[in-house]
């Protein structure tokens, strides 16, 4: 890599600015607000209970599909 | 609230647009946006229709349903767009008009 | 989790690739296989022990909540899954020899476990949602089986055509299941239809019932929305193409009737109606379209229009009598016409095309493979005392019983008009000349054959003594209509 004034002063920037806006965001408190979290768990909670079979059938066709796209796009004939 | 009759006209109206897509556009990948189109349309249904059920009260089914199917579409498009890619490998073009050597 | 036979081959699905890891070397590719064929064999005997289970104790329901997610196990789900179970294990079978020269053999197996899989689930499902979610495991699985020899353009154009079609017909379903869902809250069948029963028919539930036909027509073959059919069948796979016909469109014809008589009981004679006249129009068009075909496999597929057609013709009866001989019919033409795509795919393995004109008289070469064909199409052409005739007959004199006189006669006329195109292929290949190119042809290797031997054995067994399998299919119908 060769040094000179550009690069330097390139990188210099961003690892400043990388760590003033680091600092920043340690130094602010992000604001959990507890309704959107309950919500989130309730309709997680909703999916567990009442749709579990759905759930696991749904993870075996998402496996079935990546499995698809292998036969698809296999290597093919090298014999 | 908005009438529930508008969320209606606008879902079918996605499904109207969807068919035509698939009926009118020649562009194979664009037969396969299509295809999403049609879908989200009755996601838009779900989520309406969980809405409306009863007042003050929104029905989690509704939305389940639709986070799955999301899937499913994405399922069905990536299983899509591998073929699309072999198809335009044989043929050299991504018309669908001139997919018709399989004919009678 | 689920049902034993639904575990086992969900298992199975997962773990083919890991014992397609394990044979890498070439000696032990045959394992693979062999894998499929077994654990298709112990989902065959956890499959008969749930029949047992379910003919005792009555409908079987595993759900988590009584709102939730549900499978309901009833006598027509098991009907089913027996066909499909039996199909899949002889397609497995007949695959290892056929598609020894392919590559990627392991994805082969993990999504023909997947494919039977999916159908046992749809047959299994009692809510509508998990319904969709095994259609669609079907649904993907197929799309990869019938594009699954890339290297030719062919597949690859009839395998774009199927997703295409297919993945409308799905995005169709789902947008139905939404109506419902607005209209009753819930999707599981028993609380829709409670919830359905006391309603006056307003024009949204026609609405559904239009979308309900599109959606399921797609995959059943009814006539507008058949097209995918006639080049998705040649172009797959032989084993798959038994599998496709024998299984996955009938799957199609077992949701509709499903659907409709458990949501729709308010506004039966519509639909009905509706399904009668599609079904004479499916008719009529497969059986003329067949007359003009000359690539063996083709004339099969649009075959199995003409079949199905058969079959929706007993369902929109929606009586004892005509489920009856529908569900039976299912049975006979998977077994019949995975017999006549088996012994098709025996004649491509060995002398490389599908042309009629160029396979005449190929009976001089391959006489066991002829023969079996012959009976093939003698059943199928429904002759008596083959297994054809029997499940035909039932369905025409259910429709007699009906008071629908034209319709059943128009049935009558479309089994002459089969018979046509049956007995042409039985001539082409038993009685004619022999061309150089069937010349050249070698008897079919044993494995190959077994599986055929089998399906012309069941044929024979269930002409003669159709019995028992009438009466399990009534036991299916009764439950059916849930008496």
């Amino acid at each position: 890599m060769r040094m000179n004034r550009n690069r330097v002063v390139g990188v210099t920037a961003i690892v400043l600015a990388i760590l003033i806006i680091s600092m920043l965001v340690v130094s602010h408190e992000f604001p959990i607000l507890n309704s959107a979290e309950t919500v989130k768990m309730e309709t997680t909670e909703f999916l567990w209970t009442y749709r579990l079979i759905d759930l696991i059938a749904q993870a075996f066709v998402l496996f079935a599909a990546a499995a698809c796209c292998v036969a698809i796009l296999r290597a093919g004939e090298k014999e | 609230m908005i009438p529930l009759s508008y969320y209606l006209m606008g879902a079918i109206a996605l499904y109207i647009v969807g068919m035509y897509c698939l009926a009118v556009k020649r562009n194979m990948i664009r037969l396969v946006i299509g295809i999403e189109i049609l879908i989200n349309a009755a996601h838009l249904n779900f989520i309406a229709f969980s809405a409306y059920r009863s007042p003050s009260f929104i029905d989690p089914l509704g939305h389940s349903i639709v986070i799955m199917s999301i899937a499913f579409a994405g399922c069905v498009t990536a299983v899509a767009l591998t073929i699309v890619t072999y198809a335009y490998k044989h043929y050299g073009t991504l018309d669908v008009r001139k997919l018709r050597r399989l004919k009678w | 989790m689920f049902t034993k036979p639904l575990n086992t081959l969900l298992i199975l699905m997962v773990t083919m690739p890991v014992m397609g890891w394990v044979t890498y070397k070439k000696k032990y590719r045959k394992i693979r296989g062999l894998y499929a064929v077994l654990g298709l064999s112990v989902t065959a005997y956890f499959l008969y022990e749930l029949y047992v289970e379910v003919s005792e104790k009555g409908n079987l329901r595993f759900s988590s909540l009584p709102f939730g997610a549900c499978l309901e196990i009833d006598m027509l789900g098991v009907f089913m899954a027996l066909v499909y179970v039996m199909i899949g294990l002889l397609a497995a079978a007949y695959s290892m020899k056929y598609m020894e020269r392919d590559t990627g053999l392991t994805e082969y197996y993990t999504l023909l476990l997947g494919m039977v899989a999916g159908m046992m689930g749809v047959t299994f499902a009692g809510d509508f949602f998990t319904l969709f979610v095994f259609w669609e495991l079907m649904s993907l699985t197929s799309y990869a089986l019938v594009a699954f020899r890339k290297e030719r353009w062919a597949p690859i154009e009839a395998g774009f055509k199927y997703l295409i079609m297919s993945a409308a017909g799905g995005a169709t379903i789902l947008l139905a299941m939404s109506f419902l869902y607005g209209m009753t809250g819930t999707l599981n069948f028993a609380d829709i239809a409670t919830g359905l029963s006391g309603v006056v028919s307003t024009e949204w539930l026609y609405v559904t019932l239009t979308l309900i036909i599109v959606g399921f027509g797609v995959k059943a073959a009814i006539v507008p929305f058949h097209t995918w059919l006639p080049d998705a069948h040649p172009e797959a796979p032989a084993p798959i193409s038994a599998l496709l016909s024998g299984a996955l469109v009938p799957t199609g014809a077992y949701a509709l009737i499903r659907v409709l008589l458990l949501v729709f009981g308010s506004i039966q004679s519509v639909w009905q109606m509706t399904l009668l006249v599609f079904a004479v129009l499916t008719m009529f068009v497969g059986n003329l379209m067949a007359l003009l075909q000359d690539d063996i496999k083709r004339l099969l597929a649009f075959s199995t229009i003409a079949q199905m057609g058969y079959i929706l013709f007993g369902f929109s009866l929606a009586s004892q009598q005509g489920l009856t001989g529908s569900l039976f019919h299912i049975m006979n033409h998977a077994i019949m016409k995975s017999l006549l795509f088996l012994c098709a795919g025996a004649f491509v393995h060995q002398v490389g095309t599908r042309d009629l004109r160029k396979l005449e008289g190929i009976r001089r070469t391959m006489p066991v493979t002829s023969l079996l064909l012959a009976i093939g199409a003698v059943a199928i052409a429904a002759i008596p005392p083959l297994n054809g005739f029997w499940s035909e007959w039932m369905i025409v004199l259910a429709g007699i019983e009906a008071e629908m006189l034209p319709f059943s006669a128009l049935m009558i006329i479309n089994i002459l008009l089969s018979v046509a195109y049956y007995l042409r292929l039985i001539y082409v290949i038993v009685l004619k000349e022999p061309t150089p190119v069937s010349k050249k042809a070698t008897a079919a290797p044993l494995s190959m054959l077994i599986p055929i031997i089998i399906l012309a054995a069941l044929c024979i067994i269930i002409g003669i003594y159709p019995g028992p399998f009438v009466a399990l299919a009534q036991q299916a119908a009764k439950a059916t209509l849930g008496l």
